[in-house]
């Protein structure tokens, strides 16, 4: 655990800035056994400090991978020092942050240190239960992930806390060559927050997911290509999700609308249907933990929940403190740092589409001639909003009914027309945390939604 | 530097008393001067002094890895411990290995010593730069900095090199606007050793501004055709990034899935596409100088004039197959030219397209893949029509390395790759 070597040198933060002063231990563990060969067996930590000053529009900042008290002052003194020199070349001259009330956090939790060993034992036996009952696959890797974040947090003002956010995950891939001796491939996350040794305690009891993985590979493996075009189609709790993320969320990064995104033109106005509501949550969704909480993000502000389309209107953007300052807006704890040398910037945390009213049962029905789409590989969005996922796993609909499995393909659309076409979203969520979102820094996000019947082009032949 | 060298081979030592016989050991120690700028304007600098240590062992065999931050000697006694202690409930592989000692080394790369006000001065004629002569554009963010390091490599069997680097990089990210009219994003960036010239000559960044400008009004494209497919640089880079990977690539060989796994010395692609990974080339300023292994990274062909030359195997991959090893680990491609210009090689296309972009997932292990075309301009009867949007292209890998229609006498060098344009026939188009 971090000791805080921190507080003691916030009475010698500088008057006429806002600063910040960071101390974080950062660890992932790795196993990867690729058809029974251990290729990945790797453990990585780092930790240090770090400071940023704003002073009149700029920021400086300095990290350095020590946790003791001449760091802190060396990185303290460096901020200060960068933040001066941008000031005298830039001139920017913007007010300070609105001021937030202080305030403290502690979430009390001690990450563990699980043994690699741990994670290669669980692998092996999983491996081997894959070997020995499905001997016919072309390929399989089994791969373990743990990632963990412990921060220790002074701001000038707002909270000073201390935090954790641990995640771990099981990864199954598994191939098989079709007739024609094309391979098909997929794969499942299993896990969320907490260590391994939370989240893992018996190989057997992923026995189940293995088997529906070979299941839909075998269907996969007798899989069609879609048919090109503009089709109707249900995008799974997995996609809705990624739509929320990719395709919608990031416009409405506030930084990002700054650097020209759609949403700067469409504030206020009507992006969706009006059965589409988005919300980034910060750490409690529907009443229950969202699957990678924050409470307090690494600017010093209390998280709370991003509204960002209600009832197909766009309402607001995530904001960090400048940015809110900017637009007018309450800062919502969107500013995250991933590594101890990272300064925050504006991060998603749980962003999902809301729920509907309709029964999965009732919206494949409702489908003459479309897909049912249930997992994907892969998001890029683009700041129009034009988008592009990946497609590992889907199914063909003909009069009401699920066909075929397809092959992998592509959808794309651009996010606030093709949510106007959303017609149906079902009554049920689909949560998934296991990636990294890539924006200057990788950051752990959670995603999630229902299913919603709509329009996109798919890819094919 | 001497420090570092003094640890390293300390912490070969720590693991050699344990009776461990195979061992990597890096230690090194940077420091990165970094200038921001957001939606348009200066925002940060930023300071980091960092090191890194990473311990590998083969214990019997049996392998750790470990890699920290620390570089004290109590942080690299425990990363020794815990790297043993990792190891011990791996599997036994004896392909697992190190290099022997060739020729030990010490390298200067780059410009280690920076100059950081010359930096911001060019950083900021930079953003001059683009505001009086691509006035439509925004920078989303730009990332300039220069890294200085230091680091020294050891392993089990005597090799040591110690190395002392530097490098400038800029980075852009950017789009054009009219009115609530907006492109694509795009992303342009180059290493470079030396702040001679202005950024906005260097690699491809002049001309992917003006590009992007162009791309604020967008066509969909109507149905669907077989067309041709021009790759700018960039583009081409993910094209063998994906290719190469797919089928030369660890993963593949070694798990068998790999469609050109029977190939070696054999035609696999037009005999006008000859690839090299160069990180030794002059024009390549990020190059590795020496493998993970230990041995001292030399050039090789990939594909020559058509043939597959060698696959991108590690050592380990090498000895678990029984093949060779690739004689470097990074993927420093170099693209022999054609001897067309590009203006020439639009001229002679009827219906296709220029993809600055393509968003898409991985291809399948059999190289289809699918994507959305981003960036890109339709071409039709020799020329370019307008800019599109919402197409998407699908094909396969190893077919369009058959289906090569022209490759660029230009070539473009980001200090990373140097790589031409190259056009490629039969892949399929489609709109809306």
């Amino acid at each position: 655990m971090l000791q805080d070597i921190i507080s003691k040198h916030k009475p010698f933060f500088p008057s006429s800035a806002h600063t910040e002063l960071r101390a974080q231990l950062s660890r992932s563990k790795s196993v990867t056994v690729i058809a029974g060969n251990l290729t990945t067996n790797t453990r990585n930590e780092t930790s240090g400090v770090s400071s940023r000053v704003y002073k009149n529009g700029v920021y400086g900042f300095s990290s350095a991978a020590a946790c003791d008290d001449e760091a802190v002052k060396n990185v303290l003194k460096a901020a200060c020092d960068n933040a001066a020199f941008m000031d005298a070349h830039v001139r920017k001259n913007k007010a300070m942050f609105n001021a937030l009330p202080y305030g403290k956090y502690d979430d009390k939790i001690e990450i563990s240190d699980v043994p690699q060993k741990n994670y290669i034992e669980f692998s092996k036996e999983l491996d081997n239960y894959i070997h020995t009952k499905y001997p016919g696959l072309s390929s399989r890797i089994v791969a373990i992930r743990e990632d963990s974040m412990e921060k220790l947090l002074c701001t000038s003002d707002g909270f000073d806390a201390h935090f954790t956010a641990p995640r771990s995950y099981v990864y199954v891939i598994m191939s098989a060559s079709t007739d024609s001796g094309v391979t098909v491939e997929l794969f499942a996350p299993v896990g969320g927050c907490g260590t391994f040794d939370m989240n893992f305690t018996d190989p057997a009891l992923l026995y189940p997911t293995v088997d529906d993985i070979y299941e839909k590979l075998m269907r996969k493996r007798e899989g069609v290509y879609a048919d090109a075009g503009l089709k109707t189609v249900i995008l799974g709790g997995d996609l809705s999700g990624m739509l929320a993320h990719e395709a919608v969320g990031h416009t409405v990064e506030a930084d990002l609308v700054l650097g020209g995104s759609v949403a700067g033109h469409n504030l206020n106005k009507r992006v969706a249907s009006e059965l589409v509501s988005l919300t980034d949550f910060a750490h409690t969704a529907f009443g229950v933990s969202a699957p990678l909480p924050v409470y307090v993000d690494d600017e010093g502000t209390p998280a709370k929940d991003a509204v960002l389309i209600d009832k197909g209107i766009l309402t607001g953007y995530m904001n960090s403190r400048e940015t809110a300052l900017h637009f007018g807006m309450e800062p919502t704890g969107n500013a995250r740092a991933f590594s101890f040398s990272d300064e925050p910037l504006i991060r998603m945390r749980n962003t999902a589409v809301l729920p509907g009213k309709d029964k999965l049962e009732d919206i494949i029905s409702s489908v003459d001639d479309g897909y049912y789409l249930i997992n994907t590989n892969n998001g890029q969005a683009d700041t129009t909003g034009e988008f592009m996922f990946g497609i590992t796993m889907g199914y063909e609909i003909k009069n009401g009914k699920l066909g075929r499995a397809i092959l992998d393909t592509t959808i794309s659309g651009v996010a606030f027309e093709m949510l106007k076409t959303v017609d149906m979203v079902s009554d049920s969520m689909n949560w998934s945390s296991a990636g990294f979102c890539g924006k200057k820094q990788p950051m752990p996000v959670g995603m999630g939604g229902p299913e919603l019947r709509c329009k996109v082009m798919i890819g094919g032949k | 530097m001497e420090n570092l060298k003094a640890k390293a081979s300390k912490c070969i030592e720590l693991i050699k008393e344990k009776g461990i016989e195979k061992a990597i050991c890096s230690v090194s120690s940077n420091v990165i001067s970094e200038f921001n700028a957001d939606g348009g304007e200066f925002s940060l600098f930023r300071t980091l002094f960092d090191n890194s240590l990473s311990v590998t062992v083969y214990n019997k065999g049996r392998k750790g890895f470990v890699s920290v931050n620390r570089i004290d000697d109590d942080s690299i006694s425990r990363a020794v411990e815990n790297c043993i202690s990792a190891s011990e409930s791996a599997t036994p592989d004896e392909a697992w290995d190190v290099a022997p000692v060739t020729e030990n080394a010490a390298f200067v790369k780059g410009c280690p010593e920076p100059d950081v006000d010359r930096l911001f001065e060019r950083t900021e004629e930079l953003m001059r730069d683009i505001a009086s002569r691509h006035p439509l554009i925004i920078i989303e963010q730009m990332i300039v900095k220069h890294i200085r390091g230091e680091s020294a490599y050891r392993n089990s069997n005597g090799v040591e090199y110690n190395t002392l680097y530097g490098e400038y990089s800029i980075e852009l990210m950017f789009s054009a606007h009219e009115g609530s009219l907006s492109s694509s994003f795009y992303g342009s960036g180059v290493c470079t050793d030396t702040l001679e010239k202005s950024f906005i000559t260097l690699g491809s960044i002049e001309e992917d501004l003006a590009n992007v400008e162009k791309q604020i009004r967008t066509v969909p494209i109507e149905g669907k055709f077989i067309g041709t497919v021009l790759f700018p640089p960039q583009s081409l880079a993910s094209v063998l990034y994906s290719a190469l990977g797919n089928f030369c690539g660890n993963t593949t060989i070694l798990d068998g899935t790999s469609i050109w796994k029977e190939e070696l010395n054999k035609k696999v692609a037009d005999e006008r596409i000859t690839v090299t990974s160069a990180p030794l080339d002059d024009r390549i300023i990020c190059g590795e100088m020496f493998t993970s292994e230990g041995f001292r990274s030399e050039n090789y062909y990939i594909i020559k004039e058509g043939i597959l030359k060698s696959f991108m195997l590690s050592y380990y991959v090498a000895n678990k197959t029984g093949r060779d090893r690739a004689k470097n680990a990074s993927a420093s491609f170099i693209m022999s030219p054609g001897d067309i210009s590009v203006s020439d090689i639009i001229k002679g296309i009827d219906k296709g397209i220029i993809v600055g972009r393509l968003s898409g997932g991985e291809p399948s292990t059999n190289g289809d893949f699918t994507g959305v075309a981003k960036n890109s301009f339709y071409i039709e009867n020799g020329k370019i029509v307008n800019a599109v949007s919402e197409t998407m292209i699908s094909g396969n890998l190893a077919d369009l390395m058959k289906n090569l229609r022209a490759i660029s006498s230009e070539v473009i060098c980001d200090g990373a790759t140097v790589l031409p344009y190259a056009a490629f026939d039969n892949v399929t188009i489609s709109g809306k």
